[in-house]
């Protein structure tokens, strides 16, 4: 059953008249990119101060469908630095395991669109077939396979029995299968690495301005990781490897990415491992929270997500401050954007993984052949890919 | 913390009233010394901008800027406060730190704050706007 | 009328268009379209242009900047064109209600003919809600 059937067509929301990526273009380079954000814009700053903690808990998950774990990490991390508040081990666990799971689905996600973007449509089938699992995983433990609002301030909601644990690795082994299977498919592929080396290229210096955060920063060189750098929950005491690559071009963006799924995979089985006999409760019950102000943050799959939560004793926040990884990231596209040819920016902006929740994707090329829309910039693509084809097979 | 001691070596005189916790040192910055501190911690001390938040009070705006040092998972957070709350001015950062642009944009779209010297102060959030709402997260407020 | 409607109900071709989601719903549509869910067997695919759509899926709240293009769209698809609204969002605007980006009045911006609730809704019940709309223009 597999699908050879492309939708016509960008199959992110096109509003006609939305635009976001809007790039200038010299002949077919690109010289300058004006970035346009609004459309997604709810106002959850405004609304949080309006609701209680466990309340806000279920709004921030609403952020982001892709990453809807991470912001609830990052929040009650901030609600809990507070008061410096201890969460049980079991809770530890099962936090890292939701939020490495997480990263696993979402990376899959993102490596079947850049398989879209650049066309090889059976790599995104493929990707996104192997989500499925993972999702189930999600159904079988949260009970619902996105917006799972598990995370509670001082613990977790839900808890894994240890009789649920043994199918659960069982999922896992196909899927770490299946992914040694795309991993190799992708990086032994010629075409693909001549379309993507040296595409789309983010110094190191340039990730540094720009405060840029997660895989588009590790590809450039800029080695940090929340999970290391301040290791909260489980991530002390599991064992993981940061991946740091050094030239910034699309093709160590998706490097990064399928080595951070196989790492993850490995956070999981420990996780999965340990919850097996791990002892005590699953939430350390906050009654109060006092006057002050706390800083949580989380390494979500795009980069460090930071809440900013100031509290005045009452059981609301009176500011709640949330900065996405995905903010800091689309602005380099300024720098990575500039002087590549039209066929590659697609690629190129679908590198950085905008978070497409504070986003459209809706790309208008303005030069002097008039406004083209993003469904060109696809179909450029695509023939870039072709012609290399051609040249390397024959 | 003895460690913080070292860290704002250089700023003697710049650095306010300070409350410490476990990995965060939030200090109180003066205006005309904000571009010293955030040159000290980004350009000196290599830390890296996380965001910068706003937030009304009744002695005035205040902006805090979060910087974190990666290597030891430290945060510096520099606070300024406005006492001008009908014309609340301050100069930008964005000249030191190109990745506080959009931050800037923002808070002077939710809070009114005009960023002198930002390189381009155009609305972020609510460009193109059929009407815009007027200051949002202005209200008054008892801290 | 009605016998048009039974030939549109063979192979829809859908418009999506995201009105400030959280995108969940969004995936979740888009994975109908891989191998576990596959709704290509119905004739269902989406396509790039409003013009050539039977079916407009709305999903997210609908927010101030994104409604007067909404609009738009919905005044420039041929008709007959059914609104579809996937989610919580487009019914209620969930808990975004109280924003000050959002005009009170949700069935102020684009007049929706079928509900599909969830947060997000699972792509079986989206799938369900196909084949009650099938079954509608067939009659």
């Amino acid at each position: 059953m597999s699908k050879t059937v492309v939708p016509v067509g960008p199959f992110h929301p096109l509003l006609e008249e939305a635009e976001f990526f809007r790039l200038h273009v010299d002949g077919e380079t690109v010289t300058d990119i004006d970035v346009d954000i609004g459309y997604m814009h709810r106002g959850h700053e405004f609304i949080s101060e309006r609701k209680t903690f466990t309340q806000s808990i279920f709004l921030v998950e609403r952020i982001c469908g892709i990453c809807s774990t991470s912001h609830p990490i990052a929040f009650v991390h901030a609600v809990e630095d507070v008061d410096d508040v201890d969460i049980p081990i079991r809770a530890a666990y099962i936090r890292t395991l939701i939020g490495e799971l997480e990263r696993i689905h979402s990376h899959l996600l993102w490596l079947g669109l850049a398989g879209h973007f650049i066309g090889y449509d059976t790599l995104w089938m493929w990707a996104w077939r192997y989500r499925e699992p993972i999702l189930e995983i999600f159904e079988t433990i949260t009970g619902n396979r996105n917006h799972y609002g598990m995370m509670r301030v001082g613990g977790v909601a839900r808890d894994v029995p240890p009789e649920a644990v043994p199918p659960l690795l069982e999922t896992l082994e196909l899927v770490e299968r299946k992914m040694d299977m795309i991993a190799k498919a992708a990086a032994d592929d010629p075409v693909l690495r001549t379309r993507l080396k040296g595409v789309g290229v983010l110094s190191r210096q340039a990730a540094v301005d720009y405060c840029a955060v997660g895989p588009t920063a590790r590809a450039s060189g800029v080695a940090i990781d929340v999970r290391k750098d301040e290791p909260k929950d489980a991530y002390g005491l599991v064992d993981f490897k940061v991946i740091v690559l050094e030239n910034g071009d699309v093709y160590d963006k998706l490097v990064v990415r399928i080595l951070e799924i196989v790492e993850s995979v490995k956070i999981v089985r420990q996780c999965l491992e340990r919850l097996k006999t791990a002892p005590g409760p699953i939430l350390n019950d906050v009654k109060e929270t006092s006057a002050g102000e706390g800083i949580g943050r989380y390494e979500a799959p795009r980069g460090e997500v930071f809440h900013y939560v100031r509290t005045d004793g009452s059981n609301r926040p009176l500011r709640h401050k949330v900065r996405a990884p995905s903010y800091v990231n689309i602005p380099t596209c300024a720098a990575s954007c500039k002087g590549i040819p039209l066929a590659d920016a697609l690629i190129t902006l679908a590198s950085v993984d905008p978070c497409y929740c504070c986003t459209e994707r809706a790309i208008h090329i303005v030069g002097e052949g008039g406004v083209r829309a993003q469904v060109d910039l696809a179909q450029l693509s695509r023939q870039k890919t072709e012609r290399l084809r051609r040249e390397i097979h024959g | 913390m003895a460690e913080r001691n070292h860290f704002l070596d250089g700023l003697e005189g710049k650095i306010g009233r300070t409350a410490a916790k476990k990995g965060r040192l939030y200090f109180e910055v003066a205006v005309k010394d904000l571009h010293d501190v955030v040159r000290h911690l980004f350009l000196g001390q290599g830390c890296r901008l996380s965001t910068a938040s706003a937030m009304e009070m009744r002695r005035g705006l205040e902006v805090l800027y979060h910087f974190s040092h990666d290597a030891t998972g430290r945060y510096y957070c520099p606070r300024v406060v406005l006492t001008d709350l009908e014309d609340p001015k301050m100069p930008s950062i964005a000249p030191i730190i190109k990745g506080a642009e959009w931050i800037e944009r923002e808070i002077s779209e939710l809070f009114g704050i005009v960023f002198e010297g930002h390189p381009w102060p155009e609305r972020l959030l609510t460009r193109d706007h059929p009407h815009p709402p007027d200051r949002p997260l202005r209200l008054r407020r008892k801290p | 009328m009605s016998w048009k409607n039974r030939r549109l109900a063979k192979s829809l071709w859908v418009f999506h268009a995201s009105a400030s989601p959280c995108n969940n719903c969004d995936i979740e549509i888009l994975d109908l379209l891989t191998p576990r869910y596959d709704v290509e067997r119905f004739g269902i695919k989406l396509v790039g242009s409003i013009r050539h759509a039977d079916v407009l899926l709305v999903t997210g709240i609908m927010n101030d900047k994104v409604a007067p293009r909404l609009r738009r769209l919905y005044e420039q698809a041929p008709r007959p064109v059914f609104v579809v609204g996937i989610g919580a969002c487009p019914t209620t605007r969930c808990c975004f209600k109280e924003s000050y980006n959002v005009s009170p009045g949700r069935g102020d911006v684009i007049p929706v003919d079928l509900y599909v609730e969830g947060c997000p809704p699972k792509p079986e019940a989206m799938i369900d809600a196909i084949v009650k709309l099938v079954g509608v223009l067939n009659g």
